[in-house]
């Protein structure tokens, strides 16, 4: 019940070509996903991130295994009223407009019709997308049909919401602001499962992160404590001489400790990017 | 309830809209009108039946061969178009069953369907008035007795259309919710449309006394299958001997059309259950 999502011991295979030939896409995956954070899902592609959430939402049935909801049991139309989605590379009917887009999902997920205009409104606001939502969809960039399919998956204001690759396809700029998107959601109170191939920019954005390969549960945990190494410590130091470093070795020497490495600390490209582009165009 | 047919209704909407701004739609519209026109230009001047018999079948047949067409394969496409573009992962994601999806794609292609007959059969209509005015004041000048139609009879046509071709579209909706690709839901479609206008002929083979028992009692089972498509068009009987047609014999063709297009919609949703979007 504390679980936003409890994943058990989860298997798929596909049956692919006709003699019966089986592909293992998610391999005995048990996950407890806790409510209020920001999960992030990740690995290669191929690794079965897409059909674990597809199988969550019920849109693909597990071969075998359990999984539950918000405490319901998996795939109700009860529990897929409480939980917004976002597909892998959305595409949405061309000839709307993002406001009719979001206006459709709203009135498929059941919000009733005198909150309908507050409810589109906010969930533009929170993806935003006002200034373009007269816009067809036909004309969007890549980073806009994102930031459209955040504002159709949250519309209904679900309890939980759940991304599968956001960020991909888009510049670090719109990337960032999506970020700043789903922590503004968490901070709402929601639940945010996504998963992604990009590990940079889920570092920042994600409480806690598991990580799958080949279908199978590979490392899961909180981010600081996957990510800190303990026993290796990093100083930066301003106007270090030769002599002053040799100094500093001897003194550590002293005490037991070695210096492993001595490298100038550098910016990350995506950091030097953000600095120097404003925005892009459409943000 | 009510939410459940306000959500087919959105979809349906959505549908229809998708449809109703294709190319295809309003191609097939314009080969079906030229259709009817055309035959205007025949002119037998024989003042009588002969002509305005030309004109209607005609028309019959235009929107015969388009509309099957169109039920076919918009039905097809707007299907698979769902599915291909991932729409439907979207939208299936949200609190909507399967079964509610797939009546509301009925629905939406139900209403393109319904005002492609409704186009058609004004145009006919009003081709036919046109004609049957010339016709009448020439058959004065010789004293010979007008020719006539009946506008209620092809109201009662198009609406038998209307209905043949949901059935169709059910039909179609069912194989592709099974199918992997768009080709082989248009094809096996194709394959069922005529092989429900041909139905008929397997009930005129089990009447006869010769046949072995085998071959009959597949022959029954598949006419029992396939809707008899052919029963629809008695356009003939209704537009031009108004009254030949027992009103008792329609009510069973339209309820013997909305039984098959329930249960072949009911077979649709139960095999999209399982399906893996
Ligand atoms: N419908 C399907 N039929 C057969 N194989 C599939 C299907 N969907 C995904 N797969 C396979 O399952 C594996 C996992 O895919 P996916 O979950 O999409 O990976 P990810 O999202 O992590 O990139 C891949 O090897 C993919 O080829
Ligand atoms: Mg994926």
């Amino acid at each position: 019940m504390n679980s936003a999502i409890s994943v058990r011991h989860l298997t798929k295979d596909f049956k692919i070509g006709l003699r019966g030939l089986k592909l293992r896409a998610v391999d005995d995956l048990s996950l407890e996903i806790p409510r209020g954070q920001v999960y992030g899902l990740l690995g290669p592609n191929g690794c079965g991130k897409s059909t674990t959430l597809k199988i969550i939402l019920g849109l693909v049935s597990g071969t075998t295994g359990e999984i539950n909801i918000l405490g319901f049991p998996s795939a109700t139309a009860e529990a897929r009223r409480r939980t917004g989605f976002l597909p892998e590379a959305p595409y949405f009917h061309k000839f709307l407009s993002g406001r009719e887009l979001v206006r459709y999902c709203a009135q498929l997920s059941g919000v009733p019709a005198v909150k309908m205009d507050d409810a589109v409104d906010s969930a533009l606001e929170l993806a935003a997308m006002t200034e373009a939502s007269s816009r067809r969809i036909g004309t969007y960039s890549k980073g806009m049909l994102q930031r459209i399919g955040l504002a159709q998956a949250i519309v209904h204001d679900p309890e939980l919401v759940i991304l599968d690759e956001p960020t991909a396809g888009v510049d670090p700029v719109g990337a960032a602001a999506i970020g700043r998107m789903i922590r503004a959601m968490r901070d709402q109170g929601k639940t945010v499962v996504l998963c992604s191939h990009l590990l940079g920019q889920v570092e920042q954005v994600c409480d806690r992160v598991a990580i799958m390969d080949h279908g199978r549960l590979v490392l899961e945990g909180r981010v600081d404590e996957v990510l800190a190494q303990r026993d290796r410590h990093l100083m930066t130091i301003e106007g270090l001489t030769p002599e002053a470093r040799l100094a500093a070795e001897s003194t550590l020497a002293a005490h037991g400790a070695r210096v492993t490495s001595v490298t100038h600390p550098r910016r990350s490209l995506e950091e030097l990017f953000r600095e120097l582009v404003t925005g892009s165009r459409d943000a | 309830m009510k939410p459940l047919l306000l959500r087919c209704g959105w979809i349906a909407r959505m549908t229809f809209l998708e449809a109703v701004r294709q190319r295809f739609f309003a191609f097939l519209i314009v080969l079906g009108a030229a259709m009817v026109l055309s035959s205007v230009a025949f002119r037998f001047l024989d003042f009588g039946h002969g002509e305005l018999k030309f004109i209607a079948d005609f028309g019959f047949g235009g929107m015969f061969l388009f509309g099957s067409i169109l039920a076919v394969v918009m039905t097809a496409q707007l299907f698979f178009a769902e599915m291909d573009n991932r729409t439907a992962l979207t939208l299936l994601a949200k609190p909507l069953s399967r079964a509610e999806f797939l009546i509301g794609k009925f629905f939406g292609v139900w209403m393109i369907l319904g005002l492609f007959v409704i186009i058609l059969s004004a145009l006919l209509g009003l081709v036919l008035w046109a004609r049957a005015q010339e016709l009448s004041l020439l058959a004065e000048q010789s004293g010979r007795v007008a020719p006539d139609f009946s506008i209620s009879g092809l109201s009662i046509f198009a609406l038998l259309q209307w209905l043949r071709l949901s059935v169709v579209a059910a039909i179609v909706l069912a194989i592709a919710a099974a199918a992997r690709t768009f080709l082989f839901a248009v094809i096996l479609g194709a394959l069922t449309v005529v092989a429900g206008q041909l139905q008929w002929i397997a009930q005129d083979v089990l009447l006869k006394p010769t046949e072995s028992v085998v071959y009959k009692s597949i022959l029954w089972l598949t006419s029992r299958i396939l809707p008899n498509l052919q029963q629809f068009n008695i356009g003939d009987a209704l537009v031009l001997d108004s009254g030949t047609v027992a009103m008792s014999s329609i009510g069973w063709v339209i309820l013997s059309g909305l039984l098959y297009a329930s249960a072949y919609l009911l077979l649709g949703a139960l095999v999209f259950r399982r399906r893996e979007i």
